[in-house]
């Protein structure tokens, strides 16, 4: 995240009704939800379909990447992110982000991309859903040395469509793989912590 | 506690609850529309041939008058809905890029890692049936 | 906004109404020139503010500066339990500029900046009529008023 939306983004909160979490996939440890109150910085957004599909009506089409983004969200059912920024390392609890982990070990799930660095303690793990054979979900975990990040993204999201955003938000050209929970890459140094 | 006059902000919190806004009187509008029917009645000397002759009818006049400002009412509120939910809209548009922004960086991130790691990795020996090759 | 506008400065409820009329008259035949909410409302207070002015003048009203500004008529009563109509009452004893910055800062919470713009003046002087304008109203609260805690 760019320090420029760091430094504009102290806290978002946006659509925080129970009725809506129940679209979102990832469910958050108590632990977890008590980090707003340490953190430096907090993001979280929380848009369900109707609120996304309002939202992308403001999208303008003169905008590159606007335009893209809308593309992207057409047939989303939701995006939910939890963002937390801590001054110090060792503000979260590794057992609250493997959790959350466990929730996607679970059928209809993969696990497509599993990091583990224990030269600079940043861990990326990305999840896709998949229904047949088409991705209906994403979810992305970083557990940073003073950043942890929750991503979910819900709905019909074609790994193409992300592939075509390459460069745009930085979201990286993914090749799309067979089916398998097999990861494309993990550092055989071990799970940190 | 703390003293007014000691404290600014509280002196200020008091300024902005003694000076707050006050409604208008009841019948200000009407004492508005009142008013405005001479002026009406002026200008529509100065156009009598042309279509607004039919409010030099007393009663016309008052409802023409009173039509105009009932629109310019409702067209102002309709103005400040449509701005607020303009508003409204731009923001959660703005939230909606946010997340993308905020996932396609840590996908970017992801990625990094694991150009890094390919890239510091030897590369993979072929499998033999020796005893010594690694599991 | 406006006969509050007008109401604080001129503290006479028909003066102040009959003020208001007459912008609203004025903004009628003027509507058609304005471009959008904002600007109505920065026309409304612009002329408001020196239509404030202006009949203050032709009432002849002595102006004194910020200094000599007079406590209010009524005798203080340091059991008033009213403090806003106290201030309210200091408010109006302020000279004409001060008085319609300290309005127009506190009543539609205006910057400033805006203030400037509205009235035709250096920021830096809505500035300084504003702090000068509170320091004086805090001794005026101490001195009529004792201490006052809320």
């Amino acid at each position: 995240m760019s320090t420029m939306t760091r430094k504009l983004v102290p806290l978002i909160l946006l659509l925080a009704f129970p009725a809506i979490l129940r679209a979102q996939e990832l469910k958050l440890p108590p632990g977890v939800e008590k980090l707003a109150s340490k953190a430096k910085e907090t993001v979280e957004v929380n848009m369900d379909g109707p609120m996304l599909h309002w939202a992308s009506k403001f999208l303008s089409a003169e905008d590159p990447e606007e335009r893209k983004a809308a593309k992207l969200v057409a047939n989303l059912k939701g995006i939910y992110v939890r963002s937390y920024e801590f001054s110090d390392e060792g503000a979260y609890s590794a057992a609250d982000v493997e959790e959350v982990r466990a929730q996607f070990r679970s059928p209809g799930w993969s696990r497509v991309v599993g990091v583990r660095s224990e030269r600079d303690g940043d861990n990326v793990d990305i999840f896709f859903k998949l229904e047949n054979e088409k991705m209906a979900g994403i979810v992305i975990i970083s557990a940073e040395a003073k950043e942890l990040t929750f991503v979910n993204i819900v709905g019909p999201l074609e790994v193409d469509q992300l592939a075509d955003l390459g460069g745009e938000f930085g979201i990286p050209k993914l090749k799309t793989r067979p089916q398998s929970s097999k990861p494309m890459a993990k550092a055989d140094k071990g799970e940190q912590k | 506690m703390t003293e007014i006059n000691k404290n600014p902000n509280l002196l200020e919190d008091a300024l902005r609850n003694a000076l707050r806004r006050e409604d208008a009187p009841e019948g200000f509008a009407l004492r508005v529309l009142a008013r405005a029917l001479p002026q009406a009645s002026a200008a529509q000397e100065a156009q009598r041939a042309s279509w607004l002759s039919i409010f030099s009818q007393p009663l016309l006049r008052w409802s023409a008058v009173a039509a105009v400002t009932i629109c310019l009412v409702i067209g102002g509120i309709y103005y400040r809905n449509l701005q607020r939910q303009r508003a409204e809209g731009e923001a959660a548009k703005q939230q909606l890029m946010l997340a993308l922004r905020i996932a396609g960086s840590k996908l970017q991130l992801a990625k990094e890692k694991v150009n890094e790691i390919n890239t510091s990795r030897p590369e993979p020996q072929p499998q033999n049936r020796s005893p010594r090759s690694r599991s | 906004m406006v006969f509050s506008i007008a109401h604080h400065f001129l503290t006479d409820a028909p003066s102040a109404e009959e003020l208001a009329q007459d912008v609203f008259l004025q903004l009628h035949a003027t509507l058609p020139t304005l471009k959008s909410e904002e600007h109505v409302k920065f026309w409304l207070r612009k002329v408001t503010a020196h239509r404030c002015i202006d009949y203050q003048r032709r009432r002849k009203l002595p102006q004194v500066s910020l200094d000599e500004a007079p406590e209010p008529m009524s005798p203080a009563q340091s059991s008033d339990p009213l403090v806003a109509r106290r201030l309210q009452q200091f408010v109006a004893s302020l000279p004409e500029k001060p008085r319609l910055i300290v309005i127009l800062r506190y009543q539609e919470d205006m910057l400033p900046e805006d203030i400037a713009t509205v009235l035709a003046m250096p920021v830096a002087t809505v500035k300084s009529y504003l702090q000068r304008s509170l320091a004086l109203l805090r001794e005026k609260v101490t001195r009529t008023m004792g201490e006052v805690t809320i």
